[in-house]
């Protein structure tokens, strides 16, 4: 079974909702404050080292994650993208594009910098039907 | 209600590896040329995704960095549900650049 596709069939109560109620929208300016505020916290002052910096990485993920799911609205899911870089001569670009519904979808990003690094949090709310 | 797994298969990997040789393929890296490109790749992983007629809704992250000797960690975390959504992350480089692609499939 190992590498065959798989279809799997998942039951669960029909609650006839065919969209967020109204007010319960992924809010993206209150996301971005929150974003933000928790790059501008946790980076202030520190200096890129490469063995810190990908654990300094998944926590700030995570960290994320856990203070949008408290403003989390009902039915949405969250995927969260933090990038951390060495603020070197070199030039980067981030993009991102999504296949959503752009009623009940978004997306937002925050982007931080200091003498010695950059980094850049993207966060995608996901209507789950 | 009827929902697929998402399959990260090594199909879904050479798909994205094909997208992005031929948008950048031998290229230096060009400030000029970098929005172009960024387009080129993300629009064209997200058409061939679009075509495997799945129900999902995906979000492709695309991050070029110029090969400088500068350090990079990207990490991303989510919320939802492990048993019907996944990712799947590509790496390419040629001499000058670096190119990640990430791929979220969230079902619907």
């Amino acid at each position: 079974f190992f590498g065959s596709d798989l279809e799997k069939f998942i039951t669960s109560l029909n609650t006839y909702r065919m969209g967020p109620e109204p007010g319960c929208h992924f809010n993206a300016s209150r996301t971005q404050q929150i974003l933000q505020a928790t790059l501008d916290r946790y980076l202030e002052g520190v200096c890129y080292s490469p063995d810190s910096c990908s654990q300094l990485c998944q926590m700030l993920a995570d960290l994320v994650l856990s203070k949008l799911k408290d403003v989390n609205p009902p039915r949405y899911k969250l995927v969260c993208q933090v990038v951390v870089g060495q603020s070197g001569k070199q030039g980067i670009s981030v993009a991102s594009r999504s296949l959503m519904n752009p009623n009940t979808d978004n997306y937002t990003s925050a982007v931080f910098q200091n003498h010695s690094l950059f980094a850049v949090a993207l966060v995608h709310g996901m209507y789950f039907e | 209600i009827v929902v697929a797994l998402f399959d990260k298969n090594v199909q879904n990997n050479e798909e994205h590896n094909l997208a992005v040789e031929s948008t950048i393929g031998n290229s230096s890296y060009q400030h000029s040329k970098i929005n172009q490109w960024m387009s080129g790749i993300v629009e064209s992983s997200l058409s061939q995704l679009t075509k495997l007629g799945k129900p999902f809704k995906y979000i492709v992250t695309c991050i070029i960095l110029q090969k400088n000797g500068a350090g990079l960690h990207t990490a991303s975390s989510c919320f939802w549900d492990n048993s019907t959504d996944g990712s799947c992350t590509v790496r390419w480089e040629n001499k000058t650049i670096y190119c990640i692609v990430s791929v979220f499939g969230l079902a619907i």
